[in-house]
Protein backbone atom coordinates (compact mmCIF):
# COMPACT_ATOMS: atom_id res chain seq x y z
CA UNK A 1 0.00 0.00 0.00
CA UNK A 2 1.42 3.17 -1.05
CA UNK A 3 1.65 6.36 1.36
CA UNK A 4 -1.34 8.01 -0.45
CA UNK A 5 -3.17 4.69 -0.28
CA UNK A 6 -3.32 4.87 3.56
CA UNK A 7 -5.48 7.74 3.63
CA UNK A 8 -8.10 6.81 1.17
CA UNK A 9 -11.68 5.60 3.11
CA UNK A 10 -11.47 2.21 0.66
CA UNK A 11 -8.81 1.35 2.87
CA UNK A 12 -10.26 2.45 6.34
CA UNK A 13 -14.04 1.81 5.87
CA UNK A 14 -16.49 -1.31 7.44
CA UNK A 15 -17.36 -3.26 4.36
CA UNK A 16 -20.20 -5.44 5.82
CA UNK A 17 -22.84 -2.75 6.42
CA UNK A 18 -26.34 -3.37 7.83
CA UNK A 19 -28.94 -2.56 5.41
CA UNK A 20 -32.64 -2.45 5.31
CA UNK A 21 -34.57 -1.91 2.07
CA UNK A 22 -36.69 1.01 1.39
CA UNK A 23 -40.08 -0.63 1.09
CA UNK A 24 -39.31 -1.96 4.86
CA UNK A 25 -41.77 -1.39 7.60
CA UNK A 26 -40.69 0.31 11.08
CA UNK A 27 -40.98 -3.19 12.38
CA UNK A 28 -38.66 -4.51 9.77
CA UNK A 29 -35.88 -1.78 10.54
CA UNK A 30 -36.18 -2.71 14.22
CA UNK A 31 -35.65 -6.30 13.54
CA UNK A 32 -32.25 -5.39 11.21
CA UNK A 33 -31.06 -3.01 14.05
CA UNK A 34 -31.76 -6.19 16.74
CA UNK A 35 -30.38 -8.35 14.27
CA UNK A 36 -27.19 -6.57 13.71
CA UNK A 37 -26.61 -5.01 17.16
CA UNK A 38 -26.05 -1.50 15.67
CA UNK A 39 -28.20 1.68 16.11
CA UNK A 40 -27.97 2.61 12.73
CA UNK A 41 -28.91 1.20 9.27
CA UNK A 42 -28.67 2.17 5.30
CA UNK A 43 -31.31 2.19 3.81
CA UNK A 44 -31.16 1.24 -0.34
CA UNK A 45 -33.12 0.33 -3.05
CA UNK A 46 -32.68 -2.95 -4.95
CA UNK A 47 -30.34 -1.84 -7.12
CA UNK A 48 -28.14 -1.28 -3.86
CA UNK A 49 -28.68 2.83 -4.42
CA UNK A 50 -28.69 4.66 -0.98
CA UNK A 51 -32.10 6.26 -0.41
CA UNK A 52 -31.90 6.89 3.63
CA UNK A 53 -30.26 6.57 6.83
CA UNK A 54 -32.53 5.33 9.49
CA UNK A 55 -31.26 5.96 13.18
CA UNK A 56 -32.29 4.16 16.85
CA UNK A 57 -33.13 7.60 17.07
CA UNK A 58 -35.09 8.42 14.41
CA UNK A 59 -37.55 5.16 15.25
CA UNK A 60 -37.70 6.84 18.83
CA UNK A 61 -38.66 10.44 17.37
CA UNK A 62 -41.23 8.72 15.35
CA UNK A 63 -43.14 6.96 18.78
CA UNK A 64 -43.19 10.13 19.98
CA UNK A 65 -46.50 11.99 18.73
CA UNK A 66 -46.62 14.91 17.45
CA UNK A 67 -48.87 16.67 20.09
CA UNK A 68 -45.78 16.02 23.11
CA UNK A 69 -42.99 16.82 20.59
CA UNK A 70 -44.39 20.29 20.78
CA UNK A 71 -45.39 20.47 24.15
CA UNK A 72 -42.66 18.13 26.18
CA UNK A 73 -43.88 18.94 29.43
CA UNK A 74 -46.85 17.59 28.85
CA UNK A 75 -45.09 14.17 28.27
CA UNK A 76 -45.65 13.88 32.06
CA UNK A 77 -49.13 13.61 31.94
CA UNK A 78 -49.53 11.59 28.96
CA UNK A 79 -51.19 8.26 30.28
CA UNK A 80 -48.45 5.30 30.62
CA UNK A 81 -50.34 2.72 28.13
CA UNK A 82 -49.77 5.43 25.46
CA UNK A 83 -46.36 3.86 25.26
CA UNK A 84 -47.49 0.59 23.82
CA UNK A 85 -50.78 1.79 22.10
CA UNK A 86 -48.37 4.09 19.93
CA UNK A 87 -45.41 1.65 19.01
CA UNK A 88 -48.21 -0.53 17.38
CA UNK A 89 -50.05 2.09 15.67
CA UNK A 90 -46.74 2.64 14.01
CA UNK A 91 -45.06 -0.98 13.63
CA UNK A 92 -47.11 -1.03 10.10
CA UNK A 93 -45.66 2.38 9.09
CA UNK A 94 -43.10 2.75 5.54
CA UNK A 95 -39.71 3.84 6.97
CA UNK A 96 -39.81 5.98 4.43
CA UNK A 97 -42.09 8.52 6.72
CA UNK A 98 -39.15 8.96 9.09
CA UNK A 99 -35.94 8.08 7.87
CA UNK A 100 -33.33 10.74 7.34
CA UNK A 101 -33.29 11.45 3.56
CA UNK A 102 -30.61 13.45 2.90
CA UNK A 103 -28.02 11.33 3.08
CA UNK A 104 -24.23 12.62 2.72
CA UNK A 105 -22.29 10.14 0.89
CA UNK A 106 -18.77 9.48 0.23
CA UNK A 107 -16.67 7.44 -2.64
CA UNK A 108 -13.78 4.70 -1.91
CA UNK A 109 -11.82 6.30 -4.15
CA UNK A 110 -11.90 9.65 -1.81
CA UNK A 111 -9.69 10.84 0.72
CA UNK A 112 -9.74 9.97 4.95
CA UNK A 113 -9.73 13.93 5.12
CA UNK A 114 -12.63 14.57 3.18
CA UNK A 115 -14.30 12.13 5.37
CA UNK A 116 -13.44 13.39 8.98
CA UNK A 117 -14.51 16.99 7.27
CA UNK A 118 -17.88 15.65 6.11
CA UNK A 119 -18.55 14.25 9.67
CA UNK A 120 -17.81 17.08 11.86
CA UNK A 121 -19.34 19.89 8.94
CA UNK A 122 -22.54 18.52 9.27
CA UNK A 123 -22.02 16.57 12.91
CA UNK A 124 -23.06 13.19 11.95
CA UNK A 125 -21.64 9.70 13.30
CA UNK A 126 -21.39 7.82 9.88
CA UNK A 127 -21.33 7.81 6.13
CA UNK A 128 -22.19 5.51 3.53
CA UNK A 129 -19.20 4.99 0.83
CA UNK A 130 -20.28 4.41 -2.20
CA UNK A 131 -18.37 3.00 -5.32
CA UNK A 132 -17.89 4.67 -8.67
CA UNK A 133 -21.63 3.99 -9.85
CA UNK A 134 -22.72 5.20 -5.96
CA UNK A 135 -23.63 1.85 -5.18
CA UNK A 136 -23.46 1.52 -1.56
CA UNK A 137 -20.04 -0.95 -0.34
CA UNK A 138 -19.40 0.00 2.96
CA UNK A 139 -19.45 2.93 5.77
CA UNK A 140 -17.01 4.79 7.61
CA UNK A 141 -18.03 6.03 11.14
CA UNK A 142 -16.31 8.03 13.90
CA UNK A 143 -14.37 4.97 15.05
CA UNK A 144 -12.65 4.20 11.84
CA UNK A 145 -11.65 8.01 11.69
CA UNK A 146 -10.39 7.61 15.33
CA UNK A 147 -8.31 4.78 14.73
CA UNK A 148 -7.12 6.22 11.57
CA UNK A 149 -5.40 9.04 13.74
CA UNK A 150 -4.34 6.59 16.22
CA UNK A 151 -2.60 4.82 13.46
CA UNK A 152 -0.64 7.95 12.39
CA UNK A 153 0.30 8.63 15.75
CA UNK A 154 1.73 5.37 16.47
CA UNK A 155 -0.86 4.51 19.43
CA UNK A 156 -1.92 0.95 19.21
CA UNK B 1 -68.81 48.87 -18.36
CA UNK B 2 -65.12 48.98 -19.38
CA UNK B 3 -62.78 46.30 -20.04
CA UNK B 4 -61.20 46.85 -17.23
CA UNK B 5 -64.00 45.89 -14.91
CA UNK B 6 -64.09 42.81 -16.72
CA UNK B 7 -60.99 41.93 -16.22
CA UNK B 8 -60.39 42.73 -12.71
CA UNK B 9 -63.75 40.48 -12.04
CA UNK B 10 -62.08 37.74 -14.08
CA UNK B 11 -58.47 38.24 -12.11
CA UNK B 12 -60.14 38.45 -8.45
CA UNK B 13 -62.82 35.55 -9.35
CA UNK B 14 -60.01 33.28 -10.71
CA UNK B 15 -58.11 33.84 -7.66
CA UNK B 16 -60.68 33.31 -4.95
CA UNK B 17 -61.35 30.34 -6.90
CA UNK B 18 -57.80 29.04 -6.36
CA UNK B 19 -57.49 29.89 -3.11
CA UNK B 20 -60.69 27.57 -2.78
CA UNK B 21 -59.42 24.74 -3.88
CA UNK B 22 -56.36 24.51 -2.32
CA UNK B 23 -54.52 23.64 -5.64
CA UNK B 24 -51.71 26.40 -4.50
CA UNK B 25 -50.81 28.25 -1.56
CA UNK B 26 -53.21 30.99 -0.45
CA UNK B 27 -50.44 33.04 0.27
CA UNK B 28 -48.76 32.76 -3.12
CA UNK B 29 -51.79 32.99 -4.96
CA UNK B 30 -53.24 36.16 -3.61
CA UNK B 31 -49.88 37.85 -3.68
CA UNK B 32 -49.86 37.22 -7.56
CA UNK B 33 -53.69 38.02 -8.32
CA UNK B 34 -52.62 41.05 -6.26
CA UNK B 35 -49.15 41.91 -8.60
CA UNK B 36 -51.80 41.30 -11.33
CA UNK B 37 -54.05 44.04 -10.27
CA UNK B 38 -50.85 46.57 -9.94
CA UNK B 39 -49.04 45.15 -12.97
CA UNK B 40 -52.22 45.80 -15.29
CA UNK B 41 -52.58 49.12 -14.04
CA UNK B 42 -56.22 48.70 -12.20
CA UNK B 43 -54.54 49.27 -9.46
CA UNK B 44 -51.76 51.74 -8.90
CA UNK B 45 -48.82 51.55 -6.65
CA UNK B 46 -49.82 54.19 -4.49
CA UNK B 47 -53.22 53.23 -4.05
CA UNK B 48 -51.33 49.18 -3.55
CA UNK B 49 -49.55 50.47 -0.65
CA UNK B 50 -52.90 52.55 0.68
CA UNK B 51 -54.99 49.90 0.58
CA UNK B 52 -52.66 47.26 2.81
CA UNK B 53 -54.09 48.05 6.13
CA UNK B 54 -51.02 48.18 8.02
CA UNK B 55 -52.62 48.18 11.37
CA UNK B 56 -54.03 44.72 10.90
CA UNK B 57 -50.87 43.47 10.50
CA UNK B 58 -49.07 45.23 12.68
CA UNK B 59 -51.21 44.13 15.21
CA UNK B 60 -51.48 40.26 14.37
CA UNK B 61 -47.69 40.66 13.98
CA UNK B 62 -47.04 42.06 17.40
CA UNK B 63 -49.58 39.24 19.19
CA UNK B 64 -47.89 36.59 17.21
CA UNK B 65 -44.55 37.40 18.95
CA UNK B 66 -46.22 38.20 21.89
CA UNK B 67 -47.62 34.70 22.50
CA UNK B 68 -45.10 33.06 20.99
CA UNK B 69 -43.04 33.98 23.51
CA UNK B 70 -45.38 33.69 26.48
CA UNK B 71 -46.35 30.06 25.14
CA UNK B 72 -42.61 28.29 26.00
CA UNK B 73 -43.93 29.20 29.82
CA UNK B 74 -46.57 26.71 29.68
CA UNK B 75 -48.89 28.98 31.40
CA UNK B 76 -51.65 27.81 29.03
CA UNK B 77 -51.01 24.28 29.55
CA UNK B 78 -50.73 24.92 33.09
CA UNK B 79 -54.40 26.09 33.14
CA UNK B 80 -55.46 23.15 31.38
CA UNK B 81 -54.46 20.93 33.61
CA UNK B 82 -55.48 22.43 36.28
CA UNK B 83 -58.89 22.95 35.29
CA UNK B 84 -58.61 18.92 34.51
CA UNK B 85 -57.68 18.25 38.10
CA UNK B 86 -60.55 21.08 39.30
CA UNK B 87 -62.75 18.53 37.11
CA UNK B 88 -61.71 15.73 39.79
CA UNK B 89 -61.84 13.04 37.33
CA UNK B 90 -65.14 13.42 36.10
CA UNK B 91 -65.36 13.62 32.15
CA UNK B 92 -68.42 15.63 31.84
CA UNK B 93 -67.18 18.45 33.88
CA UNK B 94 -63.43 17.95 32.84
CA UNK B 95 -64.80 18.41 29.19
CA UNK B 96 -67.05 21.26 30.21
CA UNK B 97 -64.13 23.32 32.07
CA UNK B 98 -61.83 22.14 29.28
CA UNK B 99 -63.92 23.89 26.19
CA UNK B 100 -64.82 27.25 28.59
CA UNK B 101 -61.35 27.66 28.66
CA UNK B 102 -60.69 26.93 24.44
CA UNK B 103 -63.43 29.43 24.36
CA UNK B 104 -61.53 31.97 26.95
CA UNK B 105 -58.28 31.94 25.45
CA UNK B 106 -59.83 32.31 21.89
CA UNK B 107 -61.72 35.05 22.82
CA UNK B 108 -57.64 36.76 23.56
CA UNK B 109 -55.34 34.98 21.21
CA UNK B 110 -55.95 33.95 17.73
CA UNK B 111 -58.75 30.88 17.31
CA UNK B 112 -55.65 28.83 15.73
CA UNK B 113 -52.94 29.31 18.67
CA UNK B 114 -55.63 28.45 20.83
CA UNK B 115 -56.48 25.27 18.95
CA UNK B 116 -52.14 24.44 18.90
CA UNK B 117 -51.89 24.86 22.48
CA UNK B 118 -54.91 22.92 23.50
CA UNK B 119 -55.54 20.06 21.08
CA UNK B 120 -52.42 18.60 22.77
CA UNK B 121 -53.71 18.92 26.13
CA UNK B 122 -57.19 17.31 25.58
CA UNK B 123 -55.53 14.14 23.57
CA UNK B 124 -53.48 13.55 26.72
CA UNK B 125 -56.52 14.11 28.67
CA UNK B 126 -58.60 12.03 27.02
CA UNK B 127 -55.74 9.31 26.89
CA UNK B 128 -55.47 9.31 30.34
CA UNK B 129 -59.99 9.27 30.79
CA UNK B 130 -59.64 6.10 28.28
CA UNK B 131 -62.18 8.04 25.96
CA UNK B 132 -61.56 8.96 22.55
CA UNK B 133 -60.22 12.27 22.04
CA UNK B 134 -62.97 13.24 19.18
CA UNK B 135 -65.95 14.86 20.66
CA UNK B 136 -62.82 16.53 22.65
CA UNK B 137 -61.47 17.94 19.19
CA UNK B 138 -64.95 18.37 17.79
CA UNK B 139 -65.47 20.71 20.28
CA UNK B 140 -62.41 22.98 20.58
CA UNK B 141 -63.26 23.65 16.88
CA UNK B 142 -66.62 24.85 17.33
CA UNK B 143 -65.85 26.62 20.88
CA UNK B 144 -62.46 28.17 19.48
CA UNK B 145 -64.39 29.72 17.06
CA UNK B 146 -67.54 31.03 18.98
CA UNK B 147 -65.14 31.92 21.79
CA UNK B 148 -62.87 34.46 19.21
CA UNK B 149 -65.96 36.10 18.26
CA UNK B 150 -65.75 38.08 21.86
CA UNK B 151 -63.22 40.47 21.21
CA UNK B 152 -61.36 42.73 18.38
CA UNK B 153 -58.07 40.48 18.81
CA UNK B 154 -60.08 37.00 19.39
CA UNK B 155 -60.16 36.09 15.39
CA UNK B 156 -58.92 37.87 12.12
CA UNK B 157 -62.02 38.99 10.66
CA UNK B 158 -62.83 40.96 13.86
CA UNK B 159 -58.93 42.88 13.68
CA UNK B 160 -60.10 43.45 10.11
CA UNK B 161 -63.60 44.90 11.00
CA UNK B 162 -62.01 47.10 13.96
CA UNK B 163 -59.16 48.30 12.27
CA UNK B 164 -61.70 49.29 9.32
CA UNK B 165 -64.77 50.51 11.13
CA UNK B 166 -62.98 52.23 14.04
CA UNK B 167 -64.96 50.31 16.57
CA UNK B 168 -63.13 50.26 19.84
CA UNK B 169 -61.71 46.87 21.33
CA UNK B 170 -64.46 47.58 24.37
CA UNK B 171 -66.81 48.09 21.87
CA UNK B 172 -66.36 44.16 20.41
CA UNK B 173 -66.83 43.32 23.69
CA UNK B 174 -69.68 44.38 25.41
CA UNK B 175 -71.54 44.11 21.57
CA UNK B 176 -70.49 40.66 20.87
CA UNK B 177 -69.43 39.36 24.44
CA UNK B 178 -72.68 39.18 25.74
CA UNK B 179 -73.74 36.93 22.81
CA UNK B 180 -70.67 34.91 22.64
CA UNK B 181 -70.56 34.06 26.27
CA UNK B 182 -74.62 32.90 25.20
CA UNK B 183 -73.51 30.88 22.38
CA UNK B 184 -70.61 29.03 23.81
CA UNK B 185 -73.27 27.63 26.84
CA UNK B 186 -75.87 26.57 24.97
CA UNK B 187 -73.28 24.54 22.24
CA UNK B 188 -71.19 23.49 25.52
CA UNK B 189 -74.35 22.03 27.13
CA UNK B 190 -75.92 20.69 23.31
CA UNK B 191 -72.11 18.83 23.25
CA UNK B 192 -72.14 17.23 26.33
CA UNK B 193 -76.12 15.91 25.85
CA UNK B 194 -74.81 14.51 22.49
CA UNK B 195 -71.59 13.09 23.97
CA UNK B 196 -73.11 12.03 27.38
CA UNK B 197 -72.79 8.14 26.42
CA UNK B 198 -69.28 8.89 25.70
CA UNK B 199 -68.34 11.14 28.69
CA UNK B 200 -67.93 7.85 31.31
CA UNK B 201 -64.69 6.93 32.66
CA UNK B 202 -63.51 4.33 35.33
CA UNK B 203 -62.42 4.65 38.60
CA UNK B 204 -58.89 4.08 37.92
CA UNK B 205 -58.84 6.75 35.38
CA UNK B 206 -60.32 9.21 37.32
CA UNK B 207 -57.44 8.57 40.33
CA UNK B 208 -54.67 9.05 37.58
CA UNK B 209 -56.15 12.44 36.83
CA UNK B 210 -56.50 13.36 40.49
CA UNK B 211 -52.37 12.59 40.98
CA UNK B 212 -52.18 15.26 38.14
CA UNK B 213 -49.63 17.64 39.39
CA UNK B 214 -50.11 21.17 37.16
CA UNK B 215 -46.93 23.00 38.38
CA UNK B 216 -45.09 20.29 36.33
CA UNK B 217 -46.73 21.45 32.88
CA UNK B 218 -45.38 25.47 33.90
CA UNK B 219 -41.66 25.27 31.86
CA UNK B 220 -40.25 28.30 32.80
CA UNK B 221 -41.72 30.68 36.43
CA UNK B 222 -39.55 33.16 35.27
CA UNK B 223 -41.07 33.65 32.10
CA UNK B 224 -44.68 33.09 33.21
CA UNK B 225 -44.53 36.13 35.09
CA UNK B 226 -42.58 38.66 32.63
CA UNK B 227 -45.25 36.79 30.06
CA UNK B 228 -48.46 37.90 32.56
CA UNK B 229 -46.89 41.27 33.00
CA UNK B 230 -46.32 41.48 28.97
CA UNK B 231 -49.83 40.44 28.71
CA UNK B 232 -51.50 42.50 31.21
CA UNK B 233 -50.43 45.51 29.74
CA UNK B 234 -51.32 44.68 26.41
CA UNK B 235 -54.64 43.92 27.92
CA UNK B 236 -54.76 47.29 29.43
CA UNK B 237 -53.91 49.09 26.31
CA UNK B 238 -56.56 47.49 24.82
CA UNK B 239 -59.37 48.53 27.35
CA UNK B 240 -58.50 52.44 27.01
CA UNK B 241 -57.92 52.25 23.48
CA UNK B 242 -61.01 54.58 23.15
CA UNK B 243 -59.42 57.26 25.64
CA UNK B 244 -55.41 56.69 24.49
CA UNK B 245 -56.32 56.56 21.20
CA UNK B 246 -53.46 54.08 20.43
CA UNK B 247 -53.81 51.85 17.79
CA UNK B 248 -54.00 48.35 18.07
CA UNK B 249 -51.03 47.86 15.98
CA UNK B 250 -49.19 50.21 18.46
CA UNK B 251 -50.10 48.17 21.41
CA UNK B 252 -49.50 45.05 19.92
CA UNK B 253 -46.10 45.97 18.85
CA UNK B 254 -45.39 47.90 21.63
CA UNK B 255 -46.13 44.85 24.29
CA UNK B 256 -44.20 42.73 21.41
CA UNK B 257 -41.00 44.94 21.64
CA UNK B 258 -41.56 45.22 26.14
CA UNK B 259 -41.93 41.09 26.09
CA UNK B 260 -38.54 41.38 23.75
CA UNK B 261 -36.97 43.35 26.11
CA UNK B 262 -37.68 41.84 29.28
CA UNK B 263 -36.80 38.11 28.10
CA UNK B 264 -33.54 39.59 26.16
CA UNK B 265 -34.70 36.52 24.02
CA UNK B 266 -32.44 36.23 20.35
CA UNK B 267 -35.34 38.29 18.13
CA UNK B 268 -34.36 36.50 15.10
CA UNK B 269 -35.87 33.08 16.33
CA UNK B 270 -39.24 35.04 17.74
CA UNK B 271 -39.56 37.06 14.31
CA UNK B 272 -39.24 33.79 12.48
CA UNK B 273 -41.82 32.22 14.20
CA UNK B 274 -44.20 34.93 12.96
CA UNK B 275 -46.81 33.35 10.85
CA UNK B 276 -45.29 35.64 7.75
CA UNK B 277 -47.62 33.53 5.87
CA UNK B 278 -50.77 34.60 6.97
CA UNK B 279 -49.10 38.23 6.73
CA UNK B 280 -48.18 37.85 3.54
CA UNK B 281 -52.09 36.60 2.40
CA UNK B 282 -53.25 39.58 4.44
CA UNK B 283 -51.28 41.67 1.90
CA UNK B 284 -52.20 40.56 -1.31
CA UNK B 285 -55.92 40.47 -0.29
CA UNK B 286 -56.26 44.03 0.39
CA UNK B 287 -54.38 44.61 -2.76
CA UNK B 288 -57.06 41.88 -4.56
CA UNK B 289 -59.99 43.70 -2.40
CA UNK B 290 -58.90 47.67 -3.14
CA UNK B 291 -59.03 46.57 -7.59
CA UNK B 292 -62.28 45.33 -7.07
CA UNK B 293 -63.40 48.78 -4.62
CA UNK B 294 -61.56 51.11 -8.02
CA UNK B 295 -63.72 49.30 -10.73
CA UNK B 296 -66.53 49.53 -8.84
CA UNK B 297 -67.86 46.31 -8.47
CA UNK B 298 -68.13 46.44 -4.81
CA UNK B 299 -70.61 49.57 -5.15
CA UNK B 300 -72.40 47.62 -7.75
CA UNK B 301 -72.59 44.78 -4.88
CA UNK B 302 -73.70 47.09 -2.20
CA UNK B 303 -76.26 48.51 -4.51
CA UNK B 304 -77.45 45.09 -5.48
CA UNK B 305 -78.04 43.94 -1.88
CA UNK B 306 -80.02 47.34 -0.88
CA UNK B 307 -81.98 46.77 -4.28
CA UNK B 308 -82.82 43.27 -2.57
CA UNK B 309 -83.52 44.01 0.70
CA UNK B 310 -85.53 47.47 0.04
CA UNK B 311 -82.89 49.14 2.26
CA UNK B 312 -84.64 48.07 5.21
CA UNK B 313 -82.35 47.85 8.32
CA UNK B 314 -83.75 45.06 9.56
CA UNK B 315 -83.34 42.88 6.32
CA UNK B 316 -80.27 44.52 5.36
CA UNK B 317 -78.67 43.28 8.67
CA UNK B 318 -80.15 39.76 8.56
CA UNK B 319 -79.35 39.26 5.14
CA UNK B 320 -75.61 40.35 6.27
CA UNK B 321 -75.33 37.96 9.38
CA UNK B 322 -76.80 34.52 7.04
CA UNK B 323 -74.86 35.51 4.26
CA UNK B 324 -71.47 36.38 6.09
CA UNK B 325 -72.65 32.93 7.64
CA UNK B 326 -73.28 30.73 4.52
CA UNK B 327 -70.04 32.31 2.66
CA UNK B 328 -68.11 31.56 5.91
CA UNK B 329 -68.92 28.24 5.75
CA UNK B 330 -67.34 27.47 2.22
CA UNK B 331 -65.02 29.77 1.77
CA UNK B 332 -62.52 30.68 4.37
CA UNK B 333 -63.97 34.24 6.42
CA UNK B 334 -60.71 36.17 6.27
CA UNK B 335 -60.61 36.90 2.36
CA UNK B 336 -64.90 36.83 2.61
CA UNK B 337 -64.87 40.04 5.49
CA UNK B 338 -61.97 41.44 3.48
CA UNK B 339 -64.35 42.25 0.51
CA UNK B 340 -67.16 42.91 3.05
CA UNK B 341 -65.85 45.53 5.06
CA UNK B 342 -65.94 47.84 1.93
CA UNK B 343 -69.37 46.74 0.50
CA UNK B 344 -70.37 47.77 4.33
CA UNK B 345 -69.13 50.99 4.01
CA UNK B 346 -70.55 51.59 0.80
CA UNK B 347 -74.20 50.62 2.61
CA UNK B 348 -73.51 53.51 4.75
CA UNK B 349 -72.60 55.78 2.18
CA UNK B 350 -75.49 54.70 -0.20
CA UNK B 351 -78.31 54.24 2.13
CA UNK B 352 -77.13 56.08 5.32
CA UNK B 353 -77.94 53.12 6.66
CA UNK B 354 -76.43 53.00 10.69
CA UNK B 355 -73.04 51.19 10.57
CA UNK B 356 -72.86 49.82 13.97
CA UNK B 357 -75.27 46.30 13.76
CA UNK B 358 -74.40 45.93 10.47
CA UNK B 359 -70.48 45.15 11.76
CA UNK B 360 -71.77 43.03 14.33
CA UNK B 361 -74.11 40.91 12.08
CA UNK B 362 -70.83 40.54 9.63
CA UNK B 363 -68.39 39.41 12.50
CA UNK B 364 -71.20 36.93 13.95
CA UNK B 365 -72.31 35.56 10.82
CA UNK B 366 -67.95 35.27 9.74
CA UNK B 367 -66.76 33.72 12.64
CA UNK B 368 -69.17 31.75 13.67
CA UNK B 369 -70.19 30.55 10.33
CA UNK B 370 -66.90 29.20 9.48
CA UNK B 371 -67.75 26.21 12.35
CA UNK B 372 -70.57 24.65 9.68
CA UNK B 373 -68.09 23.00 7.77
CA UNK B 374 -64.25 21.40 8.29
CA UNK B 375 -62.95 23.79 5.85
CA UNK B 376 -65.07 26.65 6.66
CA UNK B 377 -62.31 28.54 9.55
CA UNK B 378 -58.42 27.66 9.54
CA UNK B 379 -59.07 26.32 13.20
CA UNK B 380 -60.72 23.79 11.80
CA UNK B 381 -58.18 23.05 9.28
CA UNK B 382 -55.40 22.66 11.84
CA UNK B 383 -57.35 20.77 14.04
CA UNK B 384 -58.37 17.62 11.54
CA UNK B 385 -54.46 18.11 10.41
CA UNK B 386 -53.51 16.95 13.96
CA UNK B 387 -55.98 14.53 14.05
CA UNK B 388 -55.72 13.05 11.32
CA UNK B 389 -51.46 12.43 12.07
CA UNK B 390 -52.89 10.99 15.62
CA UNK B 391 -55.01 8.42 13.51
CA UNK B 392 -58.20 9.90 14.87
CA UNK B 393 -59.17 12.08 11.51
CA UNK B 394 -61.94 13.43 11.22
CA UNK B 395 -64.41 12.70 8.42
CA UNK B 396 -65.53 16.26 6.48
CA UNK B 397 -69.61 14.67 6.69
CA UNK B 398 -68.77 12.72 9.68
CA UNK B 399 -67.60 16.80 11.40
CA UNK B 400 -70.60 18.68 9.32
CA UNK B 401 -73.45 16.00 10.81
CA UNK B 402 -72.45 17.43 14.45
CA UNK B 403 -71.72 20.82 13.58
CA UNK B 404 -74.34 22.21 10.99
CA UNK B 405 -76.96 21.61 13.47
CA UNK B 406 -75.34 23.55 16.33
CA UNK B 407 -74.23 26.20 13.78
CA UNK B 408 -77.63 26.97 13.08
CA UNK B 409 -78.86 26.49 16.13
CA UNK B 410 -76.03 29.55 17.41
CA UNK B 411 -77.05 31.59 14.29
CA UNK B 412 -80.06 31.24 15.03
CA UNK B 413 -79.48 32.56 18.56
CA UNK B 414 -77.57 35.65 16.94
CA UNK B 415 -80.47 36.59 14.84
CA UNK B 416 -82.47 36.98 18.00
CA UNK B 417 -79.97 38.77 19.54
CA UNK B 418 -79.43 41.13 17.37
CA UNK B 419 -83.01 41.56 16.18
CA UNK B 420 -83.77 42.58 19.87
CA UNK B 421 -80.52 44.51 20.78
CA UNK B 422 -80.40 46.70 17.69
CA UNK B 423 -83.07 46.65 15.58
CA UNK B 424 -86.53 47.31 17.21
Amino acid sequence: MTEQEKYLVKNNMQDVVTTVNINATFREALQKMVDGRTNGVVVVDDEKYVKGILSSMDLIQYVVPDYLEEDKHLASFEAAEEFSVRIKEVADEPITKFMTKEVHTIKESHTLMEAATMLSEFKIRQIPVVDAEEKLVGYINRTDIKKAIARVLGIH
Amino acid sequence: MGIFFWITLVVFITTYAIIISEKIHRTVIAMAGAGLMVLLGIVTQEKAIEGIDFNTLGLLIGMMIIVGIAKHSGMFQYVAIWATKVGKGNPVKIYILLLTIVAVFSALLDNVTTVLLMIPVTFVVAHNLKIHPKPFLIGAILLANIGGTATLIGDPPNILIGSASGLTFNDFLVNLGPISVLVSIVTIALLVFIYRKQLVATAEAQATIAKFNPREALSDVKLLKKALFVLAIVLVGFFTHSVTHLEGATIALGGAALMLLLTMHDPEEHLKEVEWTTIFFFMGLFILVVALEEVGAIRMLAEGLLNLTGGNMTATTLSVLWGSAIFSAVIDNIPFVATMIPLVKDLGTIAGLPLAPIWWALALGADIGGNATLVGASANVVVSGIASKEGHGIGFWEYMKMALPLTFVALVMCTVYIFLRYLV
